[in-house]
Order: structure tokens, then sequence, then C-alpha cells
């Protein structure tokens, strides 16, 4: 059972929080101002050997295992969710298949860079009309000569319109409902590949998202993961479990970040010529919040650990996700409606960690959709 | 007990829905929330329509009705953009003292622009960085011969940048707490902008009074009833305030009905979904208690008997249930509720800015606590 961190791990966490506090903290307000994704730090963090963490160190990446990822997401999304967004799909789905079931080839070309911070990568699974319901989309592979001609369009797609490369999900068979899919790597220099539009969203500012089309996108077979047709939603399942997961992380991160601010305020302010902190009632909520994070951080690492023994199973992701990202949601906005006014303030960052963190109950699979995956993984 | 509006009420209620439903472009509405503009045409309509100063006696401008009148009207605004429909139910905050307390020729002077639509009005009373402490203030109104000579800071002044006159509340050192009536063009005054994350479209600032001259006129009242005017401003703007919380509940569950009627994932409409239903249903519970408890203390308040203590809980459970009912609005969305182009987006930042106007569970729980013990 893990209920500490071994000394390697606190090392790794004392490594992580000094290294994204000197590169990722100091670009914080003006990303998120500007609501653009600073790409510089795919380069910096590849340079610290902090990207795509799990990736193993025979493709040049660090290694990890699964709580020390957790480590640094939670470290990463304590200073900005969004940043943090970025760097995630990086290690996380545009390049977890390709690791699993891309050819050498494919390692080679685009894992080894991306975890170099050389290419940014992206995933592009979820269309308009196809989002909890993922078998339902509507994207297209159709075999043309010694290839595929993509056709659809996909949105809300982390690092849409910065990335190097996405991994497409489409059907190569759409007789074949959710089974006849295929993932694929294109790249953005791809004739028929478009960024159709950036979009603007409630938080998450600096993460860039975006709708992307393909229009007669000819993607060479040597770019589909995998040799035979059919099986692509099979091929992110371990992606999605391990996604999940961290998702526990992320809600962790913003909820400390939450935390820490209002403690500190609490501590300062008066109301009524009283201290905050000395009211029964903040006391309570405060005490409320420690309670949570305690929770959400054992769960995750929990979570992490079975992850890394190989016994999580799809339920253990979604009770860890699900769990996390409803618990975090009273955190943010406890430390948001004490504050009242100041609370509302574009320059105070408790706005931006009740934005953030009202994003996770929805990506990667929604509230609802993770009551239906535990309900499912009961038997029921 | 009669709980049905009379055939006036339902009229205003009907007339507030058809001009927003016309007027309230959804795409103007996202315009102007980005930016940061206040809708200044629909303001004019609006004022040329009656719905400014409906509570306002008639010889005023008004419409001569009550405040529950206001709420109904403040509600479907609301309703159908919580930016546009706050915007114009707070662009008179501060006239409920000059209405209370002002004289005559303080409620012509001032009332009847209010009503016409080409002057905005607005207080300026606390001094604490969240905006509503008013247990320590310095703002100081010297009285020299005829003409008062103020000197302090305000913070959070809703419509720092655009309103004509602020109600400011100081301290006369002989005459104690009073409230006086502050132009905008006078010379001393200066606003430092604040941006919020929601009612974007009301500019808020803090204020800065340097030896601000204002004649014997401008005082509202007595001397000494400064905090009897603040208290009885803030009544009727948590009146406001609720009914601006219920109005932008109701659209949001709105919206979120329509999507869930019309979207489909897994072969279904999501309205067929067991869980997606029983989201609505705990929604439309919701609204029916806000309503209920905002359209009684608004009643209570035009028949000159509202009650501290049951206000505070309409505020409480108006703020509590605004938010469950725009986060599970938002939630029916799925992604595209996360998304700027969906007016949900802006429901949900608005939301949070009107539950910080109804006041915090911690404070508002003392006070029913108060009507419970004593």
């Amino acid at each position: 059972m893990l209920y500490e961190l071994n000394e390697e791990q606190k090392t790794f966490q004392k490594k992580v929080r000094e290294i994204y506090e000197r590169e990722v903290s100091p670009l914080v307000e003006e990303y998120e101002r500007k609501e653009t994704f600073p790409i510089q730090l795919f380069r910096i963090l590849g340079a610290e050997h902090l990207l795509c963490l799990r990736c193993p160190k025979e493709y040049g990446g660090p290694g990890l295992e699964k709580v020390s990822e957790c480590i640094a997401v939670e470290e990463l999304n304590r200073i900005c969710v969004g940043i943090g967004a970025g760097i995630m799909v990086q290690g996380g789905l545009a390049t977890d298949p390709i690791l699993h079931y891309g050819s050498e080839e494919l390692k080679r070309s685009y894992l080894s860079p991306a975890v170099r911070g050389e290419k940014i990568g992206a995933f592009a699974l979820t269309e308009p009309d196809a989002g909890s319901d993922a078998s339902g989309i509507r994207t297209t592979a159709s075999r043309q000569g010694g290839g595929y001609r993509l056709n659809g369009l996909k949105t809300f797609i982390t690092n849409g319109t910065i990335c190097d490369f996405v991994t497409v999900a489409a059907y190569t068979d759409p007789a074949k409902r959710g089974i006849g899919i295929n993932l694929f790597v294109v790249e953005r220099d791809d004739p028929g590949f478009s960024v159709i539009k950036k979009l603007k969203k409630l938080g998450n500012h600096s993460s860039d998202t975006a709708e992307l089309a393909f229009d007669d996108c000819y993607v060479p077979k040597e770019r589909m993961l995998g040799e035979q047709e059919g099986g692509g939603l099979g091929q992110m399942e371990e992606t999605l479990k391990s996604g999940r997961l961290t998702y526990g992380a992320r809600s962790t991160g913003v909820g400390q970040a939450a935390f820490e601010a209002i403690l500190s305020y609490v501590k300062k302010t008066k109301r009524q010529g009283q201290l905050l902190s000395k009211s029964q009632a903040i006391r309570f909520t405060l005490a409320e919040m420690a309670t949570s994070l305690e929770a959400m951080r054992y769960m995750t690492f929990r979570g992490a650990w079975l992850f890394d023994q190989g016994l999580a199973s799809m339920k253990d992701a979604s009770i860890v996700k699900l769990f996390c990202s409803e618990s975090v949601q009273s955190i943010v906005q406890k430390a948001m409606t004490i504050q009242k006014n100041s609370g509302l303030r574009m320059d105070n960052p408790a706005q931006r960690y009740l934005c953030d963190g009202r994003l996770s109950k929805i990506p990667e699979g929604t509230s609802e959709i993770q009551h239906l995956v535990i309900a499912a993984g009961l038997g029921l | 007990m009669n709980f049905e509006l009379s055939d006036e009420q339902r009229d205003i209620q009907r007339a507030a829905r058809e001009f927003a439903r016309g007027e309230f472009d959804p795409d103007l509405a996202l315009e102007l929330d980005q930016s940061r503009t206040f809708p200044e045409s629909l303001w004019k309509k609006a004022a040329r329509l009656g719905f400014i100063g409906i509570h306002y006696p008639e010889e005023f401008g008004g419409q001569g009705l009550g405040l529950l009148e206001s709420v109904l009207a403040a509600e479907a605004f609301c309703s159908v953009d919580s930016g546009i429909g706050s915007a114009l139910s707070m662009v008179d905050i501060g006239s409920e003292i000059i209405l209370k307390f002002g004289s005559k020729d303080q409620k012509e002077q001032f009332l009847i622009p209010l009503a016409k639509g080409t002057k905005r009005m607005s207080i300026a009373f606390a001094e604490s960085e969240d905006g509503q402490d008013l247990s320590s203030l310095s703002t100081v109104s010297e009285r020299r011969g005829n003409e008062y000579f103020l000197r302090g800071e305000k913070r959070f002044v809703l419509n720092a940048t655009l309103a004509d006159s602020f109600i400011t509340l100081c301290k006369e050192p002989k005459e104690g707490w009073i409230t006086l009536i502050v132009g905008r063009d006078r010379e001393g005054i200066a606003v430092h902008p604040i941006e919020k994350m929601g009612l974007r479209m009301i500019p808020f600032g803090d204020l800065d009074f340097r030896e601000v001259q204002v004649d014997l006129e401008s005082r509202i009242g007595n001397k000494g009833e400064g905090m009897a005017h603040v208290q009885h401003c803030y009544q009727v703007m948590r009146l406001r305030s609720a009914a601006q919380a219920l109005g932008t509940a109701q659209g949001a569950f709105d919206r979120a009905l329509g999507h869930a009627k019309q979207r489909a994932q897994f072969n279904k409409k999501l309205s067929q979904f067991q869980a997606i239903r029983h989201k609505l249903a705990d929604m439309a519970v919701d609204i029916e208690v806000t309503r209920w408890l905002t359209y009684k203390s608004a009643t209570e308040y035009d028949q000159g008997k509202i009650e501290p203590g049951f206000l505070s809980i309409t505020q409480l459970e108006a703020g509590r249930r605004l938010v469950r009912v725009v986060d599970e609005a938002l939630q029916i969305f799925g992604g595209y509720g996360y998304m700027a182009e969906q007016a949900i987006e802006h429901y949900f930042r608005d939301a949070w800015a009107i539950g910080v106007d109804l006041g915090t569970e911690g404070e508002l729980r003392d006070r029913v606590a108060e009507r419970i013990l004593g």
C-alpha cells in the first residue's frame, strides 16, 4: 500500500515544482490573458525531460511510473490548468497510442520528437455530433492508393492550432459501429488538413482549443496505427484509463492552488472588524476543503499505484476521475465566494481556479459517463 | 393567500418578455459581453418603453407600480440574457434612496432622467476590498459654508465609468453619516476600472475623491441618516439581485431544456436519459423555490412590511439555487457549455457575479440565525 511517496518521488516532486515555478509561473498571467499557449514551453520542458513522462527511455522518454506522472501533473496544474492541458495531451492521447500501437518508424518520427518538445502533438476524436458517444463519429478514412483519404470535422481539440501532428480517429469501416475505427497520424502540412477556428472558452484560456477539418486529407498507410483495420477505440482504452486517472491529479492541483490562496486570504482579511480565520463557519469550510484535498490526492495516488501494478480497471480510473472532478468544484467555488467581489476580479486567480476547475467534469468522459462506466464495472 | 399575479402584473411580464425576446439579439449579447460594453441602445429602448423606474411614481417618470413589477421585468430580461438583463436592471442603483428620503426637487431632478434613459445612477458606499463591508469607512465630507468637500476612496463601484451620479456615503464631522449625490463631472474624482469575470457589460471601478465639492442640495434627507439610507438601498438591491438570479436561472434552464430536447447521443435525445431528466427536474424545483420566495419578498416590500430575516432566506436560496441551476445547465451542454459561443457560458460567469451581490452563505445564515434565535 502506498501511503507515502518514496524518497525518489519526493525529490522528483521538489524538482518539478522548482522547474514549473521558474519556467511556467512567469508566463501564466500573460498567456491566460492572451488566450494563447506558450509554445516555447514544449522545448523548455522537453529539455528538462518533463514531457511524455511515461514514455520509455528507449524512445528518449523519462520512463517514469504513473505515480510520478501524477506528482508532476498535480504540480503543473497547481500553477496553471490551461498550460497543463497542452502538456498533458503531448504525453497522453497524442503519443500514447503511437507508443503502444505505432510502428518503430512512427515512434521515431513523432514520439521521440514529442518527448524532446521538437514536435507538438494533438489528439482528435470528438466531433460536433459525437462527444460522449465516441462511436458516433463520422470522420471516414477511405482507402486510396497506398493510404487513406480522411474526411470529417473534429472539435474541442487541445493543441489544435499549434500542433505539428495530430492523432486522428476515423472509420475505416463505417458499417461496424464502434469497431471499424482506426487511428492515423496526420501532419499539419498534409494537404486537406486545416484548422477551421480557434475556440474561445470559459476557462483554461492558455490551452489552445480548435476545430479541425479533414477534406480529402491523404494519409499514407504507414501512418495508421497498427496493421489491421478496426480496433481503434480499443487502442485508446489504456490511454483513456490513464487520462482519467491523471484527471485526479489535475483536479487536486487546481484545488490545492485555490486552497492555498484562500487559506492565505482568510488569515489576513478582516470583515466587520474580525479576521475571517476566526469565523467558525470559515474554519469549517477550510476544514472541509482540506479533507477533500486529502481524499482526492490519495484516491489519485492509489489509482496511479494500481495502474503501475497493471491492476487498474477502467472502473477504478472512472472512480478517481468522478470523485476528484466533482470534489474540486466545492473547493474552487467556496474559495471564490469567501472573497466576494474581490474573487471576481480578473487580476485575482480565484476566478481562474473556478473556471479552470469547472472543466474537469467534462472531458475524457463527463461525470455522467463516469457514472455509467462505474455502474457497468459493477456488473449491473 | 393569493398566489396569482394580477392582470397588470401579467401584462408587465409579457411586455418585458416580448421586448427582451425581440431585442436582445444573442450575437449582440456575446459581443457586448466579450468586449465589456454596456448595452447603450437597448437601455435607451427599454427606458422609452417604460421599463426603467417601473416603481417610481408617475410624476417622476415611473409607472407608479411596485417592486414586484420591477422584479418581473428584471426576471424576464435576465431569462433572455443574463448580461443585458442585469445591466438594464442595475442602471438606477441608488434611486431608492432618493425615492424614499429625497426632496421633491431631488426626485424631479434625478428620477425623471433615470426613467427616461438619459442618465444612470450608482452608489458609492463600501471601501473594503470585497466591496461590501461597511465596518471601516473613512470617506469624509467636510461642510464648509454651503458646500461639502469629499475626501476618500470607494471600492467596487458599479457603473463607475458610466453613472452620471453616485449616491455617496460619507461622514461629516458634525452631521454624522450622510449621503450625497455626487455628479461624475465634479472635479477631483478619479476612476480606476476593475475587470470582472462576470456581468462584464457593467463596468466596475474604484473611485477616489479628492476635495470634491458638492453643494448643500446634494445631501439627501437629514443629518445622521446616512446608514439608514444605505440599509434601505441594500434591501431593494437584494430584491433586484434575487430577481436577476431568478431570471438567470430560468434562462439557463430554458436553454438546457432546449438543448436536451434537440441533442442526440447514443441514438437517443438527451432528454430521454433518466439522469438528464432528473437534472432538469432538480433545476425546475430550484427555480420554483426561488420564484416564490422572491415574489413573496417583493410583495412584502410593496406592502411596506418587508422582514429582513425573510429577505435573507430569499437571498440565501436564490444564490444557492442559481449556482446549482447554471452549473447543471452548463453540464447538459457538455463540451459546448464550456465554449464562449454558447450563451450558457456567460450565464455561468454572470451567475457568480449575481451571487456575490446576494451575499455569502456565512453572512446570510448568520442573519437567518438571528431571526430564529434573536
